[in-house]
């Protein structure tokens, strides 16, 4: 009768009129940029103890185990470099054929090559019995070794050949499999080079259990390696530089996977974003704990000296090993300007770079990003010129008699590299990207440790005619072709 | 229809086309130009200049007569080396850091600051309590610091030249004949306490010293220590020391051939000359810290570093080298500013500097923003002005000329784009308080709190307070710096009122409201207008001080040498001094025991003094403010709590302490050549002697701070009141109703009473009323529930609910008005009174006895004889009242001067909140009487739903509408 619900209405109309004039003078705060939003969630894991019975002989019964229920599993690992140890055939303008790149057939200058060494290299393989001895079957997927990166670390270790270490009870360490943990990554990548943050610089095994201030991803916020590295279908996302030429864009983990590319409130920090990389000043430094090699100097290896861990080994030769280490500045677009191929022909007076990082201030996809560079004394043959891969810890190799000349002769046929007879001892740099142990905001770089007399920066090295801050940056200076900025 | 869509379908063809042409060519435009414009990129290169000097040419270093300094192994004169292409007596006349006072002194200005000892502003001739010695005037009865002195003690902060080379007379120092009973040609000896001729041509004189302050690493030690053994004339050349340009050795100075070339010239490598540095300003200026991967560390703790307690550092607090209550938090650079690499010469530039001059506000247009005409960079380096930029800070009086000629905060950043929407009556706040006040609003350095040299430390050296620090004041000389030694715990500064620019604030007529309830600290007060006065943070420093008369009847401070004998024999405390002092009797005194803190104490110093000769012996205090407009924070460390200063201990009136005792009870006064404003009054506590600010003293209302407590007892108290009013009321009628047995007398009707837009307009008007009474008192008394009292959203709701209201009221009036419903709120004089009773009586009596309402609501007549008389006065005296105070109160920011004329906010606000209370009781009555209806919520349903059931007496038919 008489539109008696009618104030119903009236009410919603007056609560609009109060709510939307005052909600909309409210302060707004700038949204909050929300890097958790992109972190993949990991599936949950199956608690495998009660899958697996065994008994198992071989760790390739293990394997056989596990690829009953996961059969695609070891032909995807296979596909990887982690089971090939080499890159697919890529062209470099150096060379007439396509070569390949990886650590089974190229060198650093850390132990310089597994060729011939792979009995004791090969502990890192995510495989079965690699060794210099007997030739590896690649094709068979019993010889992936699933629990290197499955088990859990505290029942699982590898030795010789990748073989499971002594005593390790398979059917134990079958039963923990999980997510792949840090524990299992940092195994082999934190001890890179043969020993704890001997190469990286930004990972090492204070990485276990990091303190929010060492790493703010894996620290404060509990992050495993794979939070990052996403994998899909044993497919490992995220490679730079060492033992790469080129690499697709979509193969690198970026921080902007998560975070936004304008990430400052402020604007003058987030104009930086589009020269310098986010790592430049969320690491100021490398190995804030554990100490990392900086320098090898081979050519003293073989005397009869004191040793020590940091300092000398009569196998290896003299070493320098820094703590805070400050990280080098280059301009960097992900891929490799020059990888040094075996064979290529060195200048000896010179340092030659085994990776040296590709990009220039003319380059608007490069940006400043840091750097380890792992300086070496290594062996070079003085009439090919170029470098040497000795047999090291292989049968006769110079670990075990400490002949230079025997271990380059042992190498030659395996290798394929002439050994002329006369070697000498040149200087060689790696570098090494700086892009782990991401310190929380508060201990980023601060515009003077860059910006200023004692800036670490050396703008005109980087091609630019002075400090920014006062003559502009690239783009202000029309160092970059218009149309790509 | 076939028309209109084969016409809209070519158009639309067209239009297509046309704007793919367009977008085409926007959108290839750069391609084309980047093709055929741009440079190969290899080609891009820019020249760079060598390190070091980038532009400097090499030079011969000449001495006074001109002659080279290799030839003749003379010192070094700046003016003749550097005047070979600089207008060096340009220079050195247009640089107040040359003159320091003296043209006050040979224009026989007056000095500010009113004291009978001083002769100049600046450092030469205007006493500094900090410094203590006291520059003697020609014709003083005792020499204290000679010319000559002051330029070995003062001097090591004085780049040279100025009084350092020129009588107070306007003649060279180096005419003057020895002359022991002149302050200008003596010096006094420290040991025979007696004056002794000083001989300017011996010593020589220092010129203004280029190499100080542009070269990279100057010996300022060695510059020091040849000025401390006054070897004038050497103290340039000594700031070369190490450059390999000069040596020193045993047997004198020496010119290395080798860093000059065959054509006399220096040679390039060893030219550095630059622009100055931060480290070329710290050399006097306080430790500036300059290399990110040191810690910073502030040793010293000197009265040139130690007034504000300012830390010139990029650096993370808690990166510092500092020890620092709560450091690890203090993630914040010292200054921001430093921490973006600003230098010190971007602000304080040369006036004439063409890349950043410009002109004094007051001299400028103001419609231009920018004036592209500049001098000439090559006259700017032959004759630039040596005069730097410098804000309005406490520091008034030296450079007086120079004042204001800083870019200020506001002329460099967008303050007014970057705090509306974020704060609240941003304008307000810009135009009050300086951007210091809330971004710097801790130090985190000690400062000096007081110098107290009213006694002697057993190391003569006065008594010194520093606040921020923890423990004990450091002794002078101490091996770990006290900033390291001593927890720092940094100190808020106080805030007082800035007067920029034009003297001093005008005092304006007493507010009448004020004066009227006489709560107002003081009857007058000074005005805060827009862009004058500012409320800026500041250190104070008081210092106490022993004067005296001398022969000639001139007031001077107590020489030090004389100050020594008064309290001690030698090195020892003197017997009759120890025996007064020693509290604990151990035969020594203590930094406790040694206070002036009786009269007998005091009368013993006194008469010790008097025994020396000086006549009329007593103390004086002084409080110095100390600008803090460094260590500036960023967003996100800056003061952003509004209830910081809303709220009843404001921030704006947190009391200062002047030092923690005051010696012999002089009370200090505060100095007069300052252009801050000293307001409030100093307070003594038990912990010593405060200065309490107090912003009503120019006339400033703080919401959430000010209130006038009688307007809110009463207010409260009639709240109160009607509350209990009708509770009781409410318990009457309960009980009558118990008592009472049949229900209804007459029969029950629905009438339709409220249109829509009736009933919208009054719960409109419910609801913004509820809110402003609300957020209104949580404005007014922030402290009643802190977690809900944050300005930045009760004031939008407050004001939005407030403009609501208004254009509610606005509206209703035009409906009521142009409809005539008005009528109904007006009450018609026949008969009112006795309807009015009739009313009356039943609310009192009738009510109770279940009789019906006197007059029932009809539409067109809903309101009784009260009401009409309630609601006449609530809609035309308190709600437009209200509103007009209100809309004035928010129209503050905009006419500031306009308010100002009809009281300001010390009188707005205050019948804002007396009106406020009236509608909180006028609301709980309102409410209740709803309550009386057929049933307790009949009256409300009938407000939501427009539809109110009423009883209908017996007897009476139904109404007509």
């Amino acid at each position: 009768m008489k539109r008696r619900h009618l104030w119903v209405f009236g009410a919603v109309l007056l609560l609009l009129v109060v709510i939307v004039p005052i909600a909309y003078s409210l302060p707004r705060e700038r949204p909050p940029d929300d890097p958790q939003r992109y972190l993949q969630r990991h599936p949950v894991p199956l608690n495998h103890s009660n899958l697996i019975q065994g008994p198992f002989k071989t760790p390739q019964d293990v394997t056989k185990e596990c690829l009953r229920c996961h059969p695609d599993a070891a032909k995807e690992v296979m596909q990887t470099t982690h089971w090939t140890w080499e890159g697919k055939p890529v062209k470099v303008p150096w060379r007439d054929e396509p070569v390949t790149i990886g650590k089974k057939n190229q060198i650093n200058n850390f132990c310089i090559s597994i060729m011939g060494n792979q009995h004791t290299c090969t502990t890192c393989h995510a495989g079965y019995g690699w060794s210099e001895d007997k030739p590896f079957d690649f094709s068979n997927p019993y010889n992936v070794d699933c629990l290197a990166c499955h088990a859990d670390m505290s029942v699982y270790a590898k030795g010789f050949s990748g073989l499971p270490a002594k005593g390790v009870d398979l059917l134990a360490a079958a039963k923990s499999v999980h997510n792949p943990k840090r524990e299992n990554c940092g195994k082999c990548h934190f001890n890179g080079g043969g020993g704890n943050n001997v190469k990286h610089g930004d990972l090492d095994q204070s990485l276990l259990l990091p303190p929010p201030e060492l790493d703010v991803h894996m620290g404060r916020l509990d992050f495993q390696c794979t939070d990052c590295h996403r994998t899909q279908h044993h497919r490992i996302k995220g490679r730079l530089l060492a033992d790469n030429y080129t690499i697709p864009y979509e193969e690198q983990v970026h921080c902007t996977d998560c975070h936004s590319q304008r990430p400052h409130e402020d604007d003058r920090l987030n104009f930086h974003t589009k020269s310098v990389a986010c790592q430049t000043c969320h690491i100021p430094e490398m190995a804030p704990k554990d100490p990392t090699k900086i320098f090898w100097d081979w050519s003293k290896a073989g005397q009869d000296r004191p040793e020590d861990h940091y300092t000398y080994l009569k196998i290896k030769g003299e070493f320098i090993y820094k703590r805070h280490v400050k990280p080098v500045y280059r301009w960097f677009n992900g891929n490799n300007k020059y990888r040094y191929i075996l064979g290529d022909r060195i200048d000896p007076t010179k340092p030659t770079i085994i990776d040296e990082p590709a990009g220039k201030i003319t380059d608007p996809t490069a940006k400043i990003f840091p750097f380890k560079i792992h300086v070496a004394i290594q062996p070079y043959d003085k009439e090919y010129k170029y470098l040497l891969a000795p047999i090291t810890s292989g049968p006769g190799g110079f670990w075990h008699d400490f002949d230079w000349d025997k271990a380059f002769r042992l190498a030659e046929p395996i290798t394929g590299l002439k050994y002329s007879g006369k070697y000498g001892w040149t200087e060689t740099w790696m570098f090494w990207p700086t892009t782990h142990m991401v310190r929380p905001a508060k201990e980023a770089l601060q515009c003077e440790d860059c910006h200023g007399p004692k800036g670490r920066l050396d703008w005109k090295a980087l091609g630019y005619p002075g400090d920014p801050k006062e003559w502009g940056g690239r783009f202000q200076l029309n160092l970059v072709p218009e149309g790509e900025k | 229809m076939t028309n209109l869509r084969s016409f809209s379908l070519r158009t639309g063809i067209f239009l297509t086309i046309l704007s793919a042409l367009v977008l085409g060519l926007i959108w290839g435009f750069p391609y084309v130009r980047a093709q055929t414009g741009v440079p190969p990129l290899e080609t891009v290169t820019i020249e760079l200049p060598p390190k070091g000097s980038p532009m400097h040419p090499p030079f011969p270093i000449l001495d006074a007569n001109g002659e080279h300094v290799l030839k003749s192994g003379r010192p070094m004169s700046t003016m003749r080396t550097c005047g070979q292409c600089h207008d060096t007596n340009f220079i050195a006349t247009h640089s107040y850091h040359v003159d320091m006072g003296l043209s006050d002194i040979l224009h026989r200005r007056t000095p500010a600051s009113g004291e009978p000892w001083d002769v100049s502003n600046g450092p030469f001739g205007r006493w500094d309590p900090l410094f203590y010695r006291y520059l003697s005037q020609p014709g003083d009865e005792r020499l204290d610091l000679s010319t000559a002195e002051w330029i070995m003690t003062q001097g090591i902060y004085h780049p040279g030249g100025g009084p350092a080379e020129i009588s107070r007379e306007g003649q060279l120092l180096t005419q003057l004949e020895p002359d022991p009973t002149h302050p200008e040609t003596a010096i006094l000896d420290a040991t025979t306490g007696q004056a002794k001729p000083w001989d300017w041509r011996r010593s020589g004189t220092v010129e203004v010293n280029c190499i100080l302050c542009h070269t990279p690493n100057p010996n300022n030690q060695a510059r020091i220590q040849a000025l401390k053994e006054g070897a004038f004339a050497w103290a340039n050349t000594a700031t070369l020391l190490g450059t390999g340009i000069v040596d020193k050795t045993a047997d004198g100075w020496h010119w290395n051939p080798n860093a000059f070339g065959p054509d006399g010239k220096l040679k390039k490598a060893f030219v550095t000359i630059q622009e100055p540095s931060n480290k070329n300003c710290a050399a006097c200026h306080g430790p500036v810290h300059t290399d990110p991967s040191q810690p910073a560390v502030v040793t010293e703790l000197n009265p040139q570093t130690a007034t504000v307690g300012q830390v010139f550092s990029g650096q993370r607090i808690s990166k510092s080298g500092m020890n620092i209550q709560g450091k690890e938090k203090l993630t914040r650079p010292w200054d921001v500013h430093m921490d973006r690499g600003l230098s010190c010469v971007d602000c304080h530039f040369a006036l004439n500097n063409p890349a950043q001059a410009w002109e004094k506000r007051e001299n400028r247009p103001h419609t231009l923003v920018y004036d592209p005409r500049r001098l000439d960079i090559g006259d700017y380096l032959k004759t630039p002005v040596h005069d730097f930029a410098r804000g309005e800070t406490a520091q008034h009086p030296l450079d007086p000329k120079s004042k204001g000629t800083m870019r200020r905060c506001e002329d460099c950043h967008d303050a007014k784009r970057v705090h509306t929407g974020v704060l609240p009556y941003a304008n307000r706040h810009l135009s009050v308080l300086a951007c210091e006040t809330c971004h710097i609003p801790k130090l985190y350095a000690p400062a000096i709190e007081a110098y107290d040299w009213t006694v002697l430390m057993p190391d003569k050296s006065p008594r010194v307070v520093y606040r921020g620090m923890d423990g004990p004041a450091p002794m002078p000389g101490g091996d770990v710096p006290p900033t390291v030694a001593n927890l720092v715990t940094g100190y808020t500064p106080v805030t007082l009122l800035r007067h920029n620019r034009t003297g001093m604030p005008e005092l304006t007529t007493p507010n009448w409201l004020y004066t009227l309830i006489g709560t107002t600290s003081k009857g007058e007060r000074t005005t805060s207008k827009s862009g004058g006065d500012w409320i800026a943070p500041y250190n104070l420093i008081t210092t106490w001080f022993w004067v005296y008369t001398d022969a000639n009847g001139r007031v001077r401070p107590v020489r030090r040498i004389d100050l020594e004998k008064a309290w001690f024999d030698g090195d020892t405390y003197a017997a009759d001094v120890v025996a007064l002092f020693d509290a604990n009797r151990d035969g020594q005194l203590s930094p406790d025991e040694l206070v002036l803190d009786t009269k007998a104490k005091r009368d013993l110093i006194a008469q010790r003094l008097a025994a020396l000769g000086l006549k009329n012996p007593h103390i004086e205090g002084r409080v110095r403010p100390y600008s803090v407009s460094h260590d500036v924070a960023e967003k996100g460390w800056a003061l952003e709590e509004c209830t910081a200063c809303h709220n009843t201990q404001s921030r704006l009136t947190r009391p200062m302490q002047l030092a923690p005792y005051v010696p012999a009870g002089v009370e200090p006064t505060f100095v007069k050549d300052t252009n801050v404003v000293k307001t409030g009054r100093m307070v003594k506590k038990e912990d010593g002697l405060y200065l309490q600010p107090d912003p009503k003293d120019y006339g400033l209302y703080i919401f959430g701070h000010d209130r006038i407590p009688i307007i809110d007892w009463f207010g409260f108290l009639l709240f109160v009141g009607v509350i209990l009013g009708v509770s009781g009321h409410a318990a009457l009628r309960i009980y009558a109703a118990k008592r009472r047995k049949h229900a209804h007398a007459g029969s029950v009707e629905e009438v339709y009473l409220y249109t829509p837009f009736e009933r919208f307009w009054h719960w409109l008007q419910a609801t913004t009323i509820g809110l402003l009474l609300v957020t209104g008192l949580l404005i007014h008394r922030p402290d009643f529930w802190p977690a809900l009292s944050n300005y930045r959203y009760l004031v939008p709701i407050h004001n939005v609910s407030a403009a609501l209201l208004i254009l509610d009221a606005s509206l209703s009036l035009f409906y009521h008005l142009t409809t005539g419903a008005i009528r109904e709120f007006i009450p018609k004089p026949r008969g009112f009174f006795d309807q009015a009773i009739q009313q009356v009586r039943y609310y009192t009596y009738g009510i109770f006895r279940g009789e019906p309402h006197p007059f029932e609501k009809v539409p067109g007549r809903k309101l009784n004889p009260l009401q009409q008389v309630t609601y006449f006065g609530l809609l035309n005296v308190l709600l437009p009242l209200q509103m007009l105070t209100g809309l004035l109160m928010w129209g503050e920011q905009y006419w500031p001067d306009a308010i100002q004329k009809i009281g300001g906010l010390h009188t707005l606000a205050p019948i804002h909140s007396l009106v406020a209370w009236l509608f909180a009781s006028f609301v709980v009555g309102h409410v209740y009487l709803t309550t009386t209806g057929l049933t307790p919520l009949e009256d409300i349903r009938g407000m939501i739903t427009g539809w109110e059931r009423i009883e209908v007496p017996e007897g009476k038919g139904s109404h007509e509408a």
